[in-house]
């Protein structure tokens, strides 16, 4: 029962980073239908620059995020309005996408192999490697934190998108991006603000990222093809979708790791994402999409 | 002054071939329109180019004299011309109390906006019984009623519609024509497109006949009525081009 219940958590504070990720990156797609598989490597980006803010001034990883999810942001909001209208409106957009964001990461993986060599790195935050015990259960200080701030954003998110007017017109665009335009939504800047949150996500995830994990340049390929998965198990577009998917799939990885080792648990993502593409290619909250 | 003029507009779909082939029409303040003609005549083209959703690739569009044809559809709206389109494009996982509400996007004043939501539900009392339920779940009638019921949101000057009356049962179709007329009693300029042209004329004082993406004919909605020529249009037997001329 002690390690049914300590899996469990270890599975849970890991998913609440995976969703975090996620919830960005399925952001981009409900919107603007675009794939961004860059957004891994923009994570990465941010990890970085909470290191460098680490190693240079002391800055608590937690604390960067005030640095990072801004600079995200305005990244974001740039890279959009320079890359993306050119390709609106061409014929197979979505795949389009997939191919610019697929340059956009090999770049930005080179820019930071230069500047910061493919050396694995980390922030060392005194409890990165601390940890609190309940009972017989100990929970890693790190991710715990890491997790708590990650309900706080996506709390903080859903009551944007709910609440403001801003966040209303995003969600409409999402749900009918002809109707949006109807009742005088400006679709480009309600995109281009879309993509400036769903990369102010990134900023907070690769801050949270930069003391849970080491990273290196070329890590985010694996975090693309994990965030992918998600995305998909919960229906791409879907933000609750999204953090179900990152929260189920990191408890079952963490059972699957606890009973069959380490190397077994990547493969359940693939496993989840082979199952719902046959069983419900629209994902748990996806619905059917035209494109 | 006319209230919209647009003159010599040729206008397509991305690299697409010009569905508008120089089109022009005047729109009076006060007058009901009724723009017919067969498929790919460009009814709808013409509307979307007026809306500001499709930029003309040439010739101009006027609002009151000014040109407005470099300017987007959120600007064309708050400008008072507002457009309906073919399938009713809502928000299907909003409520049909929001879909409304998001009618009233460019109105910061949430008093306002709850007084204008308000006129709506009296338009359109069927439509407030409805109002928590997901707008994806209604059916085609009541997705037309939520679509006209968000234009009137804004009070628009220019109400273009265009086939409103597409796939509804004859007698939910009546009603919907039924409310387009009130809306020109309440001093709206409508403009609708209609595929139904014999019942679109007959609730509107002007008709266009468009063919080929350019005008053929207007004149009072009762005269194209009764005209032999356009009556042939609509029972199947499409004009030759070489016909007309």
């Amino acid at each position: 029962m002690t390690n049914f219940l300590q899996t469990l958590i270890l599975g849970l504070l890991l998913g609440g980073v995976y969703a975090l990720m996620a919830s960005g990156l399925t952001l981009l797609f409900g919107v603007m239908r675009i794939v961004n598989l860059a957004h891994a490597a923009l994570i990465l980006v941010a990890a970085y620059l909470s290191f460098v803010l680490f190693e240079t001034t002391g800055l608590d990883p937690i604390l960067s995020l005030v640095i990072t999810m801004p600079v995200l942001f305005g990244l974001g909001v740039g890279i959009y309005l320079l890359l993306f209208p050119r390709i609106e409106g061409t014929h197979r957009y979505v795949e389009m996408t997939v191919l610019l964001t697929f340059g956009l990461a090999l770049i930005v993986e080179g820019l930071l192999t230069f500047a910061f060599t493919g050396i694995f790195r980390q922030t060392t935050p005194a409890y990165a490697l601390d940890s609190v015990s309940v009972g017989d259960l100990f929970i890693p200080t790190g991710q715990l934190y890491a997790s708590i701030v990650c309900a706080v954003l996506l709390f903080a998110l859903w009551a944007y998108l709910q609440l403001t007017r801003s966040g209303r017109a995003i969600r409409a665009t999402t749900q009918n991006r002809a109707a949006a335009q109807i009742v005088g939504i400006n679709v480009r800047r309600t995109s281009a603000l879309a993509f400036g949150i769903g990369l102010a996500l990134a900023g907070a995830s690769g801050s949270l990222i930069s003391f849970l994990f080491s990273f290196f340049p070329a890590k985010h390929w694996q975090w693309i093809a994990l965030m992918l998965a998600l995305i998909v198990l919960g229906g791409m577009g879907s933000i609750k979708g999204a953090v179900i998917g990152a929260l189920g799939l990191a408890v079952a990885s963490a059972f699957v790791s606890d009973s069959f080792g380490p190397t077994w648990s990547p493969i359940t993502f693939y496993l989840a994402l082979f199952i719902i593409l046959l069983v419900r290619p629209q994902g748990l909250y996806g619905t059917k999409l035209r494109l | 002054m006319a209230l919209i003029e647009v003159q010599d507009v040729v206008a397509g779909y991305g690299g697409g071939p010009d569905i508008l082939t120089g089109v022009s029409v005047t729109i009076e303040e006060g007058t009901s329109y009724c723009i017919v003609g067969p498929n790919g005549a460009g009814k709808s083209t013409l509307l979307r180019a007026i809306a500001g959703i499709l930029k003309p690739r040439s010739g101009e569009v006027r609002l009151r004299g000014v040109v407005v044809n470099g300017l987007r559809p959120d600007q064309m709206l708050a400008e008072g011309v507002c457009f309906v389109p073919q399938d009713p494009t809502l928000f299907p996982v909003m409520t049909v109390r929001e879909n409304l509400l998001m009618g009233g996007y460019l109105l910061r004043d949430r008093k306002l906006l709850v007084e204008r939501l308000d006129l709506v539900y009296e338009n359109f009392p069927a439509l407030s019984k409805l109002e928590t339920q997901n707008a994806g779940t209604l059916s085609g009638g009541e997705q037309q009623m939520v679509a006209l019921g968000r234009s009137l949101m804004l009070e628009p000057k220019v109400l273009m519609i265009d086939e409103p009356s597409l796939g509804l049962a004859p007698m939910i179709a009546e009603m919907i024509f039924e409310k387009v007329r009130e809306f020109a009693s309440f001093g709206i300029t409508v403009v609708l497109v209609e595929q139904n042209a014999v019942r679109g004329l007959e609730s509107s004082d002007w008709g266009i006949v468009l063919d080929l993406g350019s005008k053929e004919f207007e004149g009072p909605a009762n005269g194209i009525l009764e005209d032999p020529r356009i009556r042939e249009l609509y029972l199947g037997k499409r004009l030759a081009r070489k016909d007309v001329r």
